[in-house]
């Protein structure tokens, strides 16, 4: 059993994020506005991964000119700011989980899609619930960063083992025990390493326990599009099910569940054209059009 | 179809979707079924196989004489929530996946007085208020449409919080789940 400290002391052998994300976090977390789209056209330009992402989404049918074909000046003049950064940040942080999630038992690519997944469903519960788009989907995109943390510390199959003693309860506990802090905090003290905003912060630590009373929007948000990723499948280890829906969130959001299951449906398609069986690419899709 | 080149026995719903999985590359011996997604076979030298089954539900059809069998791998009990995913989508849900695996075993050859169901999956989170309860109303729409069927489950396993792993051997009809990293047959018991 790890104690906190050592949790604490694995993140230091953990990469940084790289700086071009955490700018792209504070562009999005301000709104991308107009003026940044020359920081950002540098950051794609500079990333070879990025420039397929962004290629393939100013290529793609939902931008439909067929027979045409854009160079990426055009790609970036056609997309605009919010969505450049928001696919060169997807492409990033997947690049990043595309391997993490090994102790909780999970195939590679799995964590990143659910990341994806559950990205796209907060983005779309915000802007049904008015809270700001952008920080909700780079929260729910990094909601999951801690898992890094704990692979760091378990072994390969020690969460697994953990799990299958244990009666139903939250994950979380599990993992506080095992390793004197949860993903959620883990991922949380990263994201403030890091030096991203309060509000990412507060979203990470909170995704599976929004705190009550709630005062937050953007944690609730992405607490709830959480669930709406593991109903859809999305990043399912050794850890299932094993997290509550938090019932002050639900009434909070006043979301119904015909909203969920609709939005459960829509990020499975979402993700389908990358090929929910064979995410390897962590490339985005044509969603981000929308 | 990336799937199963070699194979014209086997039909799935999404033929051109991505299928190389990093486990499976190189298993030709498996066809797998993604979220959402069905698959039939009559090829004795293949399994079916899911993996994740969380809230979602793995169903699968199997006559022994004939052997064939098909998956089939639902998100959602009721298709009235989403109807353009219904059109584009629909072994997404129950209330639609289930009748067209029927349909697609029945057309690929199977026999349904002799066909044999088997069922996994059906998770559902901690505590949700008992507001969404999408697991256990994916296991009754589930149990619905067999019924309406006049067809029993041979073998469940559903229910829970925990993710599983299922995979139908079409030689014999053996079902193996894999839960938090234990094999089990779930049939023949």
């Amino acid at each position: 059993m790890a104690t906190l400290n050592e949790a604490i002391l694995s993140l230091d052998r953990l990469p940084a994020l790289p700086s071009t994300s955490v700018r792209l976090v504070a562009m999005l977390a301000n709104g991308g506005t107009r003026a940044d789209l020359r920081e950002v056209e540098a950051v794609i330009r500079a990333d070879e991964s990025v420039v397929a992402s962004v290629l393939r989404l100013a290529n793609s049918a939902a931008f439909g000119t067929p027979g045409r074909t854009f160079s990426l000046g055009e790609a970036v003049r056609r997309l605009g700011t919010r969505t450049l950064a928001k696919i060169a940040l997807e492409t990033q942080v997947s690049g990043r989980l595309a391997d993490a999630g090994v102790s909780y038992g999970l195939r590679r690519g799995s964590l990143a899609e659910s990341a994806i997944g559950g990205a796209i469903a907060a983005e779309t519960l915000a802007r049904r619930h008015r809270v700001d788009p952008e920080l909700a989907f780079v929260a729910a995109l990094l909601r999951d960063i801690g898992k890094l943390a704990i692979d760091a510390i378990a072994g390969p199959d020690a969460l697994e083992r953990i799990a299958a003693q244990a009666e139903a309860r939250p994950f979380l506990a599990f993992e506080r025990e095992a390793f004197g802090a949860d993903h959620a905090e883990l991922g949380a003290i990263l994201c403030e390493r890091w030096g991203l905003p309060a509000e990412i912060v507060r979203a990470v630590r909170g995704h599976h326990e929004p705190p009550s009373p709630g005062t937050d929007p953007v944690t609730d948000v992405v607490h709830a599009a959480d669930c709406v990723a593991r109903w859809a499948g999305l990043g399912l280890g050794c850890d299932g099910l094993l997290y509550t829906f938090d019932a002050g969130a639900r009434e909070r959001l006043a979301t119904t569940r015909d909203e969920l299951e609709a939005l459960v449906a829509d990020v499975h398609s979402a993700l389908a054209p990358a090929g929910i069986n064979g995410f390897s690419s962590g490339l985005p899709n044509t969603r981000n059009a929308a | 179809m990336s799937r199963s080149p070699t194979t014209p026995l086997s039909f799935t719903s999404k033929p051109d979707a991505p299928r190389a999985l990093e486990l499976d590359r190189g298993a030709r011996d498996r066809v797998v079924v993604g979220v959402a997604d069905l698959a039939v076979s009559k090829d004795p030298t293949k399994s079916i196989i899911t993996y994740a089954l969380g809230s979602c539900i793995g169903v699968t059809l199997y006559d022994p004489i004939a052997k064939i069998g098909g998956m089939l791998h639902f998100m959602l009990p009721d298709s009235s929530v989403s109807p353009d995913k219904a059109v584009a989508n629909p072994p997404m849900f129950g209330d639609l996946g289930i009748p067209l695996l029927f349909q697609k075993v029945t057309e690929a050859g199977a026999r349904r007085d002799r066909l044999i169901v088997c069922a996994a999956g059906g998770a559902e989170v901690l505590a949700d208020d008992g507001h969404f309860r999408i697991g256990n109303r994916n296991r009754t729409i589930l149990r619905k449409i067999f019924w309406k069927h006049n067809l029993l489950v041979s073998a469940e396993d559903t229910g829970g919080q925990h993710s599983r792993t299922m995979t139908l051997r079409l030689a014999d009809g053996a079902i193996q789940l894999r839960v938090q990293g234990k094999e089990s047959q779930l049939w023949p018991r």
